[in-house]
């Protein structure tokens, strides 16, 4: 058990003379038998810096230490961790049996009974006995991610790195592992660094999540405060599903004007916009749907596409004097009876709106969230 | 062996596939049917040269003759060609693996190197070759300064000839194959504690077993057929490999000598038959990558 | 060639990009454990490299300060007086330049020729036959051969009076031609023969390249409408360019390595006899000795190479 420290890690990759920054100064502390979820779009740097903590790359600047110990210099075989790769990576030729059992021949000097040992006990976990004397190619996907989960165990690492283990996966037997690999997690309290494209993933998985993007780390938050209270409208756009609803506003006096808005901001919000030109965020969820206009915060609309998902649906909504195509989305009950061609009313809730600064993109104003992780919000 | 008909009845599209298909066997291989018949007629020209000899006409004479002239060429190729075969194989694996699993800053130009190998005309280092091993490394007179006799010395001598030649193309091939295997299974033998040799040992080599099939065979019929380094390096004589008697079987007999010569082409072409027809589709395969 | 070469270096040595999540930085590797990876990978392929490279590049290099020297084959060579007189003397002979004209003509037609035949065989193996690994293993057996084998059979099918060839066309009335012998038809009779040996290698290539090519498009092709004919011409032999580079590139190698075969055909015409080393010999050291020359001598090739120079109507492979 360990806890894992990024100090202000620093990736460059060499392109013909050119120097790419991969990861920027990323720093984050790792409690002991944390889960951590990495996450952002592609080419955002999760992977390298993933790579880094495995000593797959080397790392550029700064310091990396697993339980205090700096590491930077490092083999993977003396870090004292275990990887499980997006294609799983089992060596092909040998059986289930061989691929759990090469690593600790590798890298300890236990005898063939001891191995033999840790390699039944770790498939007893993973509910693969009856595989150990088939090769790869006679496992199916979901086999074969159990065993490579496996061979990551049996070696009873400091430190589990996991790179997108899931994405191999249909959609189905993705939700399963999900909530396996969660609890396995915990029986294990193994510190825990995996890396995703997937915000579900992230926001289901994690203790805590890094979101990331073009390499430089954006926020560092349990999911729920990821989520309601966003650090900058990045991780607000990337985190949840359908994304924020962002509008382009600039305040004028008591309202806020702009992307066909013209909406009205209380005081106590104002004094925190330490601009006039903003981005507005309006969660999908947090959009309702009502009858009649009551207030400046209820705006009449018209619906553009409904898409029915059987217990919600996204509606697609444009406001008046905007471009053809230019929508919001309002994630209502599937049961309310909306059709394309409606004329609606569209209810923003202030105590749900964010506000962001539209040059810096930095968050002014979050919605009201009690950072307790505690707290049950039905989304 | 043809299928003419269909499930629905005729079908002339694949009545006239199958005839051109039957042809092009007919075309490659009426050389060697031509050359089998001929080989077993007392008489030569008795019938047409690809129809089969009379009863009375036939002979294994030339078979035998045919054997008798190449038997020690046959000993001296595969003294050649099986240690040839297995070490530019090895070799070649290894320098794949260094160049291309192994990743490192300069290896682009190297392998450049490599290749380019492949594209040397024996012709243009014939007299360099042949001067190296007579002038500057005479094995022959080595080994028979100890007592190994001069033609072993000389068939040494063209065995690492061949396995210097054989080289690039082994490495090539092994490269392409190696390329292929995915990094992750690499990085993860890595993260297991393996060191690059145990990698190489247990995860590389072991799932080369395919790709040895293609280059050995592939080497073995490069080594066993080739004649000019064998004239250069070795010449007629006591450790001539096969392809330096078969040159000249029967070439002092003019028309009679065809017979002697197809049984001589065949017998000295048996041992690459054998290996291809055994593995003939694992070569098709590696060929065509 | 260069430029083939080039492209066929671009496809083999596709830079591995680095893991960025798709992004698109290239990975140059650097640095520490990185350069372990270089002192880690010595002992693979330095031994290789130096072997072949000895082999290769040394042979190179002296072959080429022997051509500036004035050489010729007995005693040592005088490395004093370099200077470019061979050449001359090489471009100044009529026999020299007639080979080089020879050779390239052989190496151009023979390429080509070999393509074509190949790329319309692995079309007709392509269409879901029967038996493929049978037909497909006839047509790839020559290339298995030794030079020196099909030599022996192609002496055999053009002979004069009794070979195969000379029958066939006897039986549409023409003929008989002495293939081997007459100046004006012994390059169509190699190139013709090469091709009964290596189409089959040409067709292997283009067979794996046409099953590279998904289904999908022959389905679209023909969906468009598209002939056979044209779903071929316009869709799917465009593709083929990469089956086209690499087999040509090797079937190249192939015919430059011909040497054999060219030996072998012209074996027949000697009985030899004992002749006199000529001083005028020219570049490629002709001269009019037997190949049986036992001892230290080492040279016989060389000479036999340019005998037939003569005997083949010049029609050798290039020295240098």
């Amino acid at each position: 058990m360990a806890t894992l420290e990024l100090d202000s890690i620093t990736k460059h990759f060499d392109d013909d003379g050119k120097t790419i920054v991969a990861v920027d100064d990323a720093s984050i502390d790792i409690d002991d038998g944390e889960f951590l979820v990495l996450v952002g779009p592609s080419g955002c740097g999760k992977s390298t810096t993933l790579r880094m903590i495995a000593g797959l790359e080397t790392i550029t600047n700064g310091e990396l230490r697993i339980g205090d110990r700096r590491v930077n210099e490092a083999k993977p075989r003396d870090r004292d961790i275990a990887m499980v790769f997006q294609s799983y990576a089992l060596y092909p030729h040998m059986t289930v049996r061989e691929n759990m059992s090469f690593g600790l021949e590798e890298s300890t000097d236990l005898s063939n009974d001891e191995i033999a040992e840790r390699v039944e006990s770790a498939t007893d976990t993973m509910g693969i006995n009856d595989l150990l004397d088939r090769k790869p190619s006679e496992l199916s996907g979901g086999q074969q991610q159990r065993v490579a989960l496996g061979r990551a165990i049996v070696r009873e690492p400091e430190v589990f790195l996991m790179d997108e283990p899931l994405s191999n996966l249909d959609a189905k037997l993705r939700a399963q592992m999900r909530t396996e690999l969660q609890r396995l997690q915990e029986d294990l309290d193994t510190t825990t660094v995996y890396v995703t494209h997937d915000q579900t993933e992230a926001m289901t998985m994690g203790d805590r999540i890094a979101i990331l993007n073009d390499g430089v780390l954006q926020q560092v938050a349990t999911p729920l405060e990821a989520y309601h209270t966003p650090a900058n409208q990045f991780v607000a756009g990337f985190i949840g599903e359908p994304s924020m609803n962002f509008f382009d506003v600039d305040l004028e006096g008591e309202t806020v004007v702009g992307g066909g808005l013209d909406y009205p901001v209380s005081g106590d919000v104002r004094a925190t916009l330490t601009t006039d030109s903003l981005v507005l965020g309006i969660r999908p969820q947090d959009i309702e749907l009502v009858d009649a206009v009551e207030s400046g915060r209820d705006v009449a609309v018209t619906v553009d596409v409904v898409e029915p998902m059987g217990d919600e649906s996204n509606v697609y909504l444009s406001l008046p004097d905007t471009r053809e195509g230019e929508t919001f989305i309002a994630n209502v009950d599937g049961r309310t009876p909306v059709e394309a061609g409606d004329d609606v009313v569209a209810r923003i809730p202030e105590e749900a709106v964010h506000f962001f600064d539209r040059q810096t993109g930095e968050a002014l104003r979050n919605r009201e969230f009690e950072g307790d992780a505690d707290v049950d919000l039905s989304l | 062996m043809t299928d003419t008909t269909d499930s629905t009845g005729t079908d002339w599209r694949r009545v006239g596939l199958y005839a051109v298909l039957v042809l092009l066997v007919v075309f490659y291989l009426l050389p060697l049917w031509t050359g089998l018949m001929t080989s077993i007629k007392i008489d030569a020209l008795s019938t047409a040269p690809f129809l089969p000899p009379a009863p009375s006409g036939f002979t294994a004479i030339h078979w035998t003759r045919a054997a008798h002239a190449l038997a020690g060429g046959l000993v001296n190729s595969l003294i050649l060609a099986i240690p040839g075969t297995i070490l530019s194989a090895l070799l070649g694996s290894m320098a794949a693996y260094g160049l291309t699993t192994l990743e490192w800053r300069y290896q682009i130009p190297v392998l450049v190197l490599f290749i380019a190998g492949i594209f040397i005309p024996y012709q243009a280092v014939l007299i360099p070759v042949s001067k190296f091993w007579a002038v500057y490394l005479p094995l022959g007179q080595y080994g028979a300064a100890v007592g190994i006799p001069k033609w072993l010395g000389d068939l040494t001598g063209l065995i690492i000839t061949h396995v210097a030649y054989g080289i690039p193309i082994c490495t090539l091939l092994f490269r392409t194959y190696y390329k292929d295997f995915s990094d992750e299974m690499v990085e993860a033998a890595r993260l297991d504690g393996a060191t690059t040799h145990r990698i190489y040992r247990r995860i590389i080599l072991p799932l080369s077993v395919p790709m040895f099939a293609v280059t050995l065979i592939y080497q073995f019929t490069q080594i066993w057929n080739d004649l000019l380094f064998a004239l250069v390096i070795v010449g007629p004589g006591k450790g001539a490999p096969v392809t330096v008697p078969l040159a000249q079987l029967g070439a002092s007999l003019s028309d009679v000598g065809f017979g002697i010569r197809m049984a001589g082409a065949f017998v000295a072409a048996l041992p690459t038959i054998i290996v291809y027809v055994l593995f003939g589709d694992q070569f098709a395969e590696g060929v065509s990558t | 060639m260069r430029e083939k070469l080039a492209t066929l270096a671009r496809t083999l040595f596709r830079r591995r990009r680095a893991r960025t999540d798709g992004g698109e930085a290239t990975a140059n590797p650097s640095g520490g454990f990185l350069s372990d990876q270089f002192v880690s990978s010595l002992p693979y392929w330095l031994p290789a490299f130096l072997i072949m490279g000895l082999a290769v590049y040394g042979a190179i290099f002296w072959n080429f300060l022997l051509s500036l020297t004035d050489f010729q084959q007995f005693g040592n060579p005088d490395y004093g007086h370099l200077d470019l007189g061979m050449y001359a003397k090489a471009f100044g002979d009529q026999v020299f330049l007639g080979a080089l004209q020879n050779t390239f003509a052989l190496l151009v037609s023979f390429t080509l020729c070999c393509l074509v035949v190949g790329l319309l065989i692995a079309i007709l193996v392509d269409q879901k036959i029967r038996y493929e690994n049978t037909f497909r293993t006839i047509y790839l057996l020559p290339m298995a051969l030794s030079f020196v084998v099909t030599a022996q059979f192609w002496l055999w099918m053009y002979n004069k009076q009794n070979g195969v060839v000379n029958i066939i066309l006897g039986a549409f009335g023409l003929g008989p031609y002495e293939w081997i012998g007459n100046p004006a038809l012994v390059l169509g009779a190699v190139v013709f023969a090469l091709i009964w040996q290596f189409s089959g290698y040409a067709m292997v290539v283009y067979l794996a390249g046409l099953r590279a090519i998904p289904t999908e498009q022959f389905e679209a092709a023909r969906v468009d409408g598209a002939t056979t004919l044209r779903m071929y011409w316009r869709v799917i032999i465009p593709q083929l360019k990469g089956a086209t580079i690499s087999a040509s590139v090797v079937l190249m190698v192939f015919a430059l390595k011909a040497f054999d075969f060219l030996y072998s055909l012209s074996g027949s015409y000697y009985p030899p006899k004992v002749g006199h080393p000529r001083d005028d010999d020219g570049p490629a050291g002709v001269q009019r000795r037997p190949p049986r020359v036992r001892g230290g001598d080492r040279h016989h090739a060389v000479r036999a190479r340019a005998r037939h120079h003569r005997t083949l109507s010049r029609l050798p492979i290039p020295g240098r």
